[in-house]
């Protein structure tokens, strides 16, 4: 792959501009199509399936009310959240409190712009394209602290110093495992691992089963899981946003946009992070048989997405919450030894298998 | 580890066989047992104006108004205060006042919860169950039937 | 029946020796009296301290309750003790205190469950209590003026707070910084509007980073006075359906038995044989839907606010209460119980009705293990429960604490088995007790009554199924107004679903009481949160409180 940034090249290509007019131009449509995109997930994740999804877990009948299996609830809460009263509460510190949540779904959105979505849609592919991924992705972190302690509340103040320890203790294990990662492709760029994961891994009959990381490692794949959902803050590791312990947690004082901008950058974060787990584990947009590459990329994408959202959510349902001390325990004395332990093991089967 | 996967294996269990225990309502209204107590209904006819209701009620929620000959003028019970408890209407002498299964009863403001006498006579039955029909077996049952004499104090 | 009568025989077979026990109090009684329970002793003002704790070294380790009250030449403090070995031994400690100057000796050197006891008689009635470490208002707000349950509390007089007063009530605790302060702690209210607080209920925690340095509990914000309610009905009828709103998740039903049990004995009326093993399956069902609530809430406190094991809880519990619903009329306030039965037999046909109940039955293991599987078996479940909140039998003694929360931590006291009612000891179950005093202990414990409830109604329905037809008698012949004989006093008690209800009633020759009182078992269970939650997380102290599983209106009544 020569071009670091193949859906702007196939974009300018399209609408035949050259030149830095034509990368700006195309550049901005295909951001457009990307954020689109990723914003429909959340947008549907959100208020809908998270929602059905909790009720059959539960064994009951969730929205089905407005449109055709409820899917009209997407647009009616959209309005809903959209138009209550932004409340800003006294002796916030202001451009603190209005940047955390921006700062959260920004972060998210930009590190979609390295995934590979699979038939070309692929926004920029630069050659370090790891560390860049999860470089972006934890500056939500910021975001966090940023709106909790601009709160002026001490509910938000526990809940925004339980979220940034809770990613500061498991951003390590998750780079060194992404690592290892990289290892098996032998390049930080994306492209380049996504292509190594479609050699064939071994042959069944007709049916080849490709080399996807996650079949290569599996306790690498289980390893990256947990550490992920420690990340994205889902259960067991839901702590910053405890409705149980601390009311709302960070997001205790803010209502309609600033809300709607928290709710929806935590299901971009879910999606981020499910598309990391993709891009680097399960071997992006490609079909796990060979017999089935006739189905486009961009639905294996989209259902492998998909599927990992729905084990957080099932975890959410079944799993309970760890205390923040436990959690801590968790991820500097376990989860970093088991990271380094999984750095040599990958490089164990680098040598034997490839 | 092996707990936190049955858990996980027993919530999975719950989605996949996909039964509610929820019912949609309005579309599909509930069951309720025939000796649900739900709104009052009275009847003018058998009412005697003996007051052992207004009296007994622990809340003071029946109100009855009568003028100087002792002729009932009013009989206002107010559904919104109403504890539901039924004594009153187990101690009426003459099956006067009933408490329907009707649970379906809204009102605007406070004040339009207290119904006077021809609210209470035109109270539908709740998908045409007559209380009375419905707890027959057990009308009578309130009056002890032990030995001894019984001491209307 | 005077107050000088020859004490009941029963008292005496059974070997309290109150003449024993006199003479072991020396010179601090000044008198005796009977009441319809036990002895009590009267005893002068200035020497509680020393009555209690001789009684208390004689085995009467439990002060289940404490009532004041008022007449018209004096106020009265009374102690009720018991024994947590043998709950039949009880005996009560009267101190009388003159109009003008109402205090006395506070109790709590001997018994730490005095304070809030002494607490709630001090802002209801007005009795002080001297080296009562922080003797300020529990229920009402402390700008409350006058005290609600004495004869001369003036309703009508508007109860003006100052603006002084108005301003925020906490705005001292704040972190406006003096000189002095100690900066290491935060002050933290938790509640009253919170979603783990199961209620209104306002916790006034200090934090030391996330550790619980301190954590005060504030209550009353679901006080409706229900005491004073109970004094202005009829005993016959307008009582019974207060008690069904004092433990509403619902165990309303015991809750009846507890004033039933009470006014019952209060004028000897006799309850027939059926309507006790109606009453015995009806209470047991109660049990089995408060347990499950527990254990549905302590679960979502636990897991989050998507916990799938919550809902299945709340289905389980929804069919018991659809079988309370074809029994009673009613899903939550039952007024089922009359003095002297039952108001309903089973409803017709009955064969569909123990059909209900049986397939209930038969899945009660079934939904045990599931609960097992999704709660108690998961390690990390264990990991927040197991040695958190943790409660030494001693210190549960000392606080009074009783019902699944005492059992827990293994002290073994159960009404239902020490002091029987219903037909409890006819019957084949067993007592559920756990050595481990913490978190995961009580919901273990729960988990078990339900099964063991479950053994229960399995044999009620078989005695009710076999009863002859013309040998159904559900209530005794109770006059239509009853007029207990004036000057009587009783205590008595029933196994709650959170613990031990008791009510306490005076007669005074009307058909209203002159004095009822409630011992709400979460009330005494709440005041040993301190113990359990210092030095803990907030995390462990959002797990203590569904573990305790309190509900306020017992609290509060």
């Amino acid at each position: 792959m020569a071009s670091s940034a193949p859906l702007v090249d196939h974009i300018s290509g399209l609408l035949n501009l050259e030149g830095l007019l034509g990368e700006v131009v195309a550049g901005i449509l295909g951001s457009v199509l990307v954020a689109v995109i990723v914003l429909l997930f959340a947008a549907i994740a959100g208020p809908y399936m998270k929602r059905k999804l909790t009720a059959a877990f539960t064994d009951r009948i969730a929205v089905d009310r407005v449109g055709p299996y409820g899917i009209l609830t997407i647009a009616v809460d959209a309005i809903r959240l959209l138009t209550k009263e932004r409340i800003v509460p006294e002796n916030v510190d202001r451009p603190a409190w209005d940047i955390g949540p921006m700062l959260v779904v920004i972060s998210a959105t930009m590190g979609f712009a390295v995934i590979p979505f699979g038939n070309g849609i692929h926004l920029a592919d630069p050659q370090v394209g790891v560390v860049y991924l999860f470089a972006v992705s934890s500056i939500a972190s910021l975001g966090i602290v940023s709106g909790a302690y601009a709160s002026n509340n001490k509910y938000s103040m526990l809940g925004g110093l339980r979220g940034v320890s809770q990613n500061i203790a498991y951003e390590i294990p998750l780079v060194l495992t992404g690592a290892s990662a990289v290892l098996f492709a032998g390049s930080l760029r994306i492209s380049d691992i996504v292509a190594a994961q479609s050699a064939t891994l071994f042959s069944i009959g007709p049916v080849s089963v490709p080399a996807w990381f996650g079949f290569v490692n599996p306790f690498a794949f289980a390893l990256f899981m947990v550490a992920n959902m420690a990340e994205i803050g889902r259960n067991p590791f839901d702590l910053p946003e405890a409705p149980n312990d601390l009311v709302a947690g960070y997001q205790t004082e803010y209502s309609s946009v600033y809300f709607v901008l928290f709710y929806l950058g935590e299901f971009l974060h879910i999606f981020l992070g499910a598309g990391i787990i993709t891009t680097l584990f399960l071997g992006g947009p490609t079909a796990p048989v060979s017999a089935l590459s006739f189905i486009p990329g961009i639905v294996w994408f989209i259902a492998k997405v998909w599927g990992v959202f729905f084990f957080t959510q099932w975890a959410r349902s079944g799993v309970p919450r760890v205390r923040p001390d436990q959690l801590l325990d968790i991820g500097w004395k376990g989860m970093l030894g088991l990271a380094f332990v999984n750095l040599f093991l990958t490089a164990v089967l680098i040598g034997v298998i490839v | 580890m092996i707990g936190v996967l049955k858990s996980l294996a027993t919530t999975m269990k719950h989605a996949l066989d996909g039964e509610t225990f929820t019912v949609e309502y309005p579309d599909q209204a509930p069951e309720v047992s025939p000796r649900f107590r739900g709104v009052h209904k009275w009847s003018q006819e058998r009412c005697i104006w003996c007051r052992q209701c207004e009296s007994v009620c622990p809340n003071d929620t029946i109100q009855i108004v009568m003028d100087e000959d002792r002729n009932g003028e009013q009989y206002n019970l107010h559904v919104g205060q109403c504890i539901y408890c039924r004594l009153c209407e187990e101690v009426c002498p003459t099956e006067a006042i009933l408490l329907t299964e009707n649970f379906e009863f809204t009102g605007d403001t406070k004040h339009d919860l207290a119904f006077n006498k021809e609210q209470l006579k035109n109270v539908p039955w709740y998908k045409d169950m007559d209380p009375v029909q419905a707890r027959e077996s057990d009308r009578e049952a309130w009056v002890g039937e032990g030995e001894g004499e019984v001491d209307y104090q | 029946m005077s107050m000088q009568d020859e004490p009941e025989s029963e008292t005496t077979e059974e070997g309290v020796d109150y003449d024993a026990l006199e003479s072991a109090l020396g010179d601090a009684v000044v008198g005796r009296e009977t009441h319809k329970n036990a002895e009590a002793f009267v005893v002068r003002g200035d020497r509680v301290t020393d009555a209690l704790s001789t009684l208390k070294a004689q085995g009467f380790d439990h002060l289940a309750s404490l009532t004041g009250q008022d007449y018209e030449d004096r106020y009265e403090s009374i102690y009720h003790l018991r024994q947590y070995d043998d709950a039949q031994k009880e005996v009560s400690v009267i101190v009388p205190t003159p109009r003008d100057d109402p205090s006395h000796e506070s109790a709590t050197e001997v018994f730490s469950t005095a304070n809030w006891h002494e607490r709630e008689a001090y802002d209801l009635v007005g009795i002080n209590y001297d080296d009562h470490p922080d003797l300020k208002r529990i229920l009402l707000p402390q700008s409350w003026t006058g005290h609600p349950l004495s004869k001369d509390y003036d309703q009508d007089k508007p109860q003006i707070v100052t603006l002084e007063k108005h301003k925020n009530p906490i705005e001292e605790d704040m972190e406006i910084e003096k000189p002095g302060d100690d900066l290491d702690t935060m002050f933290l209210n938790i509640g009253p509007h919170h979603p783990a607080t199961h209620g209104v209920l306002h916790l006034k925690t200090v934090l030391d980073g996330e550790q619980v340095a301190d954590v005060e509990p504030d209550i009353g914000y679901l006080h409706r006075c229900q005491e004073q309610m109970c004094e202005k009905s009829t005993f016959r009828h307008q009582i019974m359906p207060y008690p069904d709103r004092w433990d509403y998740t619902p165990a309303g039903i015991i809750n009846e038995w507890a004033y039933a049990r009470t006014a019952e004995e209060l004028a000897d009326i006799e309850v027939p044989e059926y309507a006790q093993v109606i009453r015995t399956m009806a209470a047991e069902l109660n049990r089995i839907s408060a347990h499950l609530l527990a254990v549905a809430t302590f679960g979502l406190d636990i897991v989050g606010d998507f916990a799938a094991v919550f809902m299945y809880a709340m289905r389980d519990r929804d069919i018991v209460m659809d079988i309370l619903e074809d029994l009673t009329g009613q899903r939550m306030m039952y007024n089922y119980f009359r003095l002297g039965g039952v108001v309903w037999d089973l409803p017709e046909p009955r064969d569909e009705f123990f059909e209900k109940i049986r397939q209930f039955l038969e899945a009660v293991p079934e939904k045990t293990d599931e609960y097992h599987n999704v709660l108690s078996q998961n390690e990390l479940f264990q990991m927040r429960t197991v040695n958190t909140g943790y409660l030494a039998p001693e210190v549960a003694k000392d606080y009074g604490a009783t019902g699944p929360v005492a059992r827990a931590s293994g002290v073994d006291y159960d009404l239902r088995r020490d002091d029987p009612y219903g037909i409890y000891d006819e019957l084949d179950w067993e007592v559920v007790t756990r050595e481990g005093g913490d978190n995961y202990a009580r919901l273990m414990v729960r988990m078990r009554e339900v099964e063991e409830s479950a053994r229960i109604i399995e044999q009620c329905i078989e005695m009710l199924e076999d009863w002859p037809e013309d040998e159904r008698e559900i209530q005794s012949n109770v006059p239509r107004s009853l007029k207990p004989d004036p000057g009587q006093e009783i205590y008595k008690a029933v196994e709650g679903a959170k613990g031990e209800l008791g009510i306490y009633i005076r007669t005074d020759g009307t058909d209203k009481p002159a004095r009822f009182k409630v011992r709400g078992p979460s009330f005494v269970n709440l005041s040993a949160l301190k113990e359990m939650s210092e030095g803990e997380l907030i995390s462990d102290l959002v797990a203590t409180i569904g573990s305790l599983d309190i509900v306020l209106a017992e609290v509060d009544r």
